[in-house]
């Protein structure tokens, strides 16, 4: 115990380290605002410019990066209607509601304290539990990963703007794209027309740039010359009685936040979408509906994003499976710098664990303070004219585009689903369901076929397995209860309505 | 300056002469500037044909850093990943071929041909340097009733369906899964994943049987006793594993190998011979150097120093036999015979 107290106190005690992790959270927070620049990229080119370092130098500056980037992408979200990453799409839907009547200030300072939060959550959970979760979470089967998939696109209910219809009908065209270029099962070119860049599959990153900025750049032209809304920024720490308000709230969605990212091959993204729909559905006296600037909307996303970091750590550090794309880089990372990432690694180097969870902590502690002081400053940037923030924003989609691959093909892409985004507003069609598609589109596919083959493409093995495993069984019955859940007599029997 | 104007204009003749000097000048220093000037005059690109966090972006960047201290510039690595790595080769081989594009590649241009993807592969490029080897290695999970190889395929012979990951037509766990089918005769059930590190996570999980990958995604793994490891598809054991080779327990594999997948450093054909030199010197100084020793050996990976001739035939090796398997499998659209790839020579 006293052994691990000195590893945690590693941090505390370099204050070069110190500095490295609030650096990092502060370049975090731009890299993540910025739609395209994503914690993934600034991970990895980090890898390459902490070469010649000490590892506990890469690592602190790394930690700060994830944590910082997380945030980041809530800002534009709520600030423009720009989500700055996948796992802050959710985070627009009621954000950026809240912006428009004056209240970002509110918002993004709620954010910051209940994302600290989330964050402490997940280092905690990290800490006492990790190898318990990490050995649950192995037992997911293809067959539960499918079944989060379809949960996942139940979401489109609740983003898919008022008409159903064209909900769905967006988010089938999104699974529909997902499935252009190269079939993960069997090879087959799929809808390539004998195109090399289609063969390459459409990233969901690039549709997203496209469908969230672009569009909503272009959209926001039509209003051009509108008065921006004046922003209130009296109040941007919440109340102590709002904050234990939302605690219940804020505690759950850490928690999924941190099982989902436990999960090898899931991350902040999905865990946002699911904890977003999660809180839609469960709340019942929300501060405002839902989509027009409910708090509870900002709040779960945001905590379940965040708690992700600290669940993507746990399989990385016990196991060796990354839990995300930052934790497979940072894996990476570990072998460059000669250590051995792995289930050894917390017997050969048991001072990385305790290293990580301290520098995360230091992190979290830094986008508390980092985070609060740039509210007024962010905020300000809503004044701003349309005229002069949208084509920056436009200049910052196709940088952000083509840094994802260095492939100037991406940027055409990124402009055509812009387009494509713009009518679809213009006719009432949310964009939100098409990314949704195409982020679970791969899931779906890939484990529903794993599924299949396991089940040998018998029909009858594959449906039993849905009833006999328990976590499938749980959550098939979650998932009929969410659907169950919608009917007039349910919610008459709740008195929902 | 009044009593100069004359002056210039009396010595117009003397100004052309200068001139022409001049020019003569210039174009000596053009001259002689083109053939002296060093590879390298600017910072090389190195394309990285898998992603992030994989096995190839970590040779890469393991490599990298040290290479460029000798060559006196930095490389500027980026992934550019899709279709199997296709892209990258693709846009390699249609950069200039002046050495400042280099390819980080795998195996996996070996099987575009056959695979219809693309017609671009290493008949385009030069190796500069293939750094490591990837040899399978067939692992099952820790509690498995298999202790040994012979147990396994016994079972698998018995018709009892055993359920294996693969990462699709042409990955390594594909081709030596089907390598193992043709050689005992039977089917496994492949279920396929992302990637080498998913199957390792679904064989922890018991979601699958078994799955043959590459040494350097298990290593860690069976060294610390969360999978076990029955078989090195190789003739050898490799030092520092205790899993015996494939052939102790079964003769028939020996025409196959050696097999394994690779990761090499490649430029476009026809780079000038200089810039080509110092890119291997450089290469190669890193490879020698025993923080890449350390790397390789802290990756479970097998070094193979190839140049030349030597890493052109190891390449062609590894074509042969998996194109083959891949066609006889009918995972092939195109028959390797029609781009002379010949079938693999039983020694």
């Amino acid at each position: 115990m006293a052994q691990n107290l000195q590893y945690f106190l590693i941090p505390f005690l370099q204050p070069e380290m110190m500095l490295l992790i609030w650096i990092g959270v502060f370049a975090g927070i731009w890299v993540g605002a910025i739609p395209g620049l994503s914690v993934t990229m600034a991970a990895s080119l980090l890898i390459s410019f902490t070469f010649s370092w000490d590892i506990n130098s890469a690592l602190a500056l790394i930690c700060g990066v994830f944590v910082g980037g997380v945030y980041g992408g809530a800002i534009t979200a709520i600030l423009i209607n720009i989500p700055g990453a996948p796992a802050a799409i959710a985070t627009a839907m009621d954000g950026y509601p809240l912006a428009q009547m004056g209240e970002a200030g509110k918002a993004i300072g709620l954010c910051t304290t209940v994302s600290v939060f989330a964050s402490f959550v997940g280092i905690v959970v990290l800490a006492v539990a990790a190898p318990v979760i990490a050995n649950f979470s192995l037992k997911f089967a293809p067959r539960d990963f499918f079944l989060l998939a379809v949960m996942g696109l139940l979401l489109i209910g609740s983003i898919g703007g008022g008409d159903p219809i064209k909900g769905i009908t967006a988010g089938a065209v999104g699974v529909l794209l997902s499935m252009v270029g190269m079939d993960p099962s069997t090879g087959e070119l799929r809808y390539t027309f004998g195109n090399l860049y289609l063969m390459a599959g459409i990233s969901f990153v690039t549709a997203m740039i496209g469908l969230f900025g672009v569009s909503e750049a272009l959209t926001q032209f039509r209003s051009s010359g509108m008065k921006s809304p004046k922003q209130n920024l009296d109040r941007i720490i919440p109340s102590w009685a709002t904050f234990l308000k939302y605690l219940p709230l804020s505690l759950r969605s850490a928690l999924l936040g941190v099982f989902i990212g436990a999960l090898p091959g899931t991350g902040g993204d999905v865990a946002a979408l699911l904890a977003y729909d999660q809180a839609k559905r469960s709340t019942k006296h929300p501060s405002r509906p839902f989509g027009k600037g409910a708090l509870e909307g900002i709040i779960a996303p945001e905590t379940a994003n965040k708690g992700a970091i600290g669940g993507a750590f746990i399989p990385m550090l016990t196991l060796g499976i990354p839990g995300d794309a930052v934790t497979a880089i940072i894996i990476g990372a570990l072998f460059i710098h000669g250590l051995k990432p792995g289930p050894m690694l917390m017997i050969e180097t048991p001072h990385l664990f305790w290293m990580i969870v301290s520098c995360l902590s230091i992190a979290s502690v830094a986008l508390m303070v980092l985070g609060l002081i740039s509210v007024k400053p962010f905020a300000k940037i809503i004044e701003i004219p349309k005229e002069i923030v949208m084509p920056v924003v436009i200049i910052l989609s196709v940088i952000g585009t083509y840094a994802i691959q260095n492939s100037v093909v991406d940027i055409f892409y990124m402009i055509g689903f812009g387009i494509i985004g713009y009518f679809l507003r213009l006719y009432g069609y949310a964009t939100g369901p098409m990314v949704l598609g195409l982020i679970l589109g791969p899931m779906l596919d890939a484990n529903y076929r794993r599924t299949m083959q396991g089940a040998e493409n018998q029909i009858l093995p594959f449906l039993q397995g849905f009833v006999t495993s328990p976590i499938s069984l749980f959550l098939t019955l979650s998932i009929v209860f969410l659907l169950f859940s919608q009917t007039a007599t349910y919610r008459r029997w709740r008195g929902l309505e | 300056m009044r009593k100069r104007h004359p002056n210039k204009y009396t010595n117009m003749k003397g100004m052309r002469r200068m001139k022409k000097l001049c020019v003569a000048l210039l174009l000596l220093s053009v001259m002689t500037g083109s053939a002296i000037a060093a590879y390298p005059e600017k910072n090389p690109q190195g394309y990285i044909m898998w992603g992030a966090g994989g096995a190839m972006d970590n040779v890469a960047r393991a490599i990298t850093p040290i290479a460029q201290q000798h060559l006196g510039k930095t490389i500027i690595l980026q992934n550019k990943t899709g279709a199997t790595g296709a892209i990258a080769t693709t846009f390699v081989a249609n950069q200039p071929a002046d050495g400042y594009s280099l390819l980080f590649g795998a195996e996996n241009p070996n099987l575009y041909k056959v695979a219809g993807l693309s017609q671009i592969d290493y008949d385009q490029l030069d190796p500069v340097l293939l750094m490591m080897a990837n040899v399978g290695v067939v692992v099952v999970a820790k509690d498995s009733p298999y202790k040994t190889y012979k147990d396994f395929i016994d079972a698998a012979m018995s018709g009892k369906t055993i359920s294996v990951g693969s990462t699709g037509p042409g990955g390594l766990a594909f081709v030596a899964t089907t390598m193992i089918e043709k050689i005992h005769g039977m089917k496994f059930n492949k279920i396929q994943f992302d990637g080498e590190g998913p199957c390792i996570t679904a064989l922890m999980g018991g979601h699958i049987d078994a799955v043959a990958v590459g040494l350097l995604a298990a290593a860690n793994f069976i060294k610390s006793g969360s999978v076990r490891g029955l078989a090195m598809i190789s003739t050898e054991r490799i030092p520092g594993m205790d899993v015996p080779a494939v052939t102790e327990a079964y003769k028939e594999y020996g025409p196959y190998l050696p097999w394994g997948a690779f990761f090499g450093v490649f430029v476009r054909k026809e780079t000038p011979k200089e810039a080509f030199d110092a890119l291997q010197a450089a290469y190669l100084k890193a490879y020698e150097d025993p923080k890449f020793d350390e790397f390789a050996k802290s990756m479970g990976g097998v070094k193979l120093g190839l140049t030349g001739d030597k890493a052109r035939a190891y390449i062609k090796q590894n074509q042969s036999v998996s194109a083959w398997l891949l066609y006889d499998a009918g995972g092939a659209k195109f028959s390797p015979a029609d781009f002379g790839i010949p079938r693999p020579q039983s020694k």
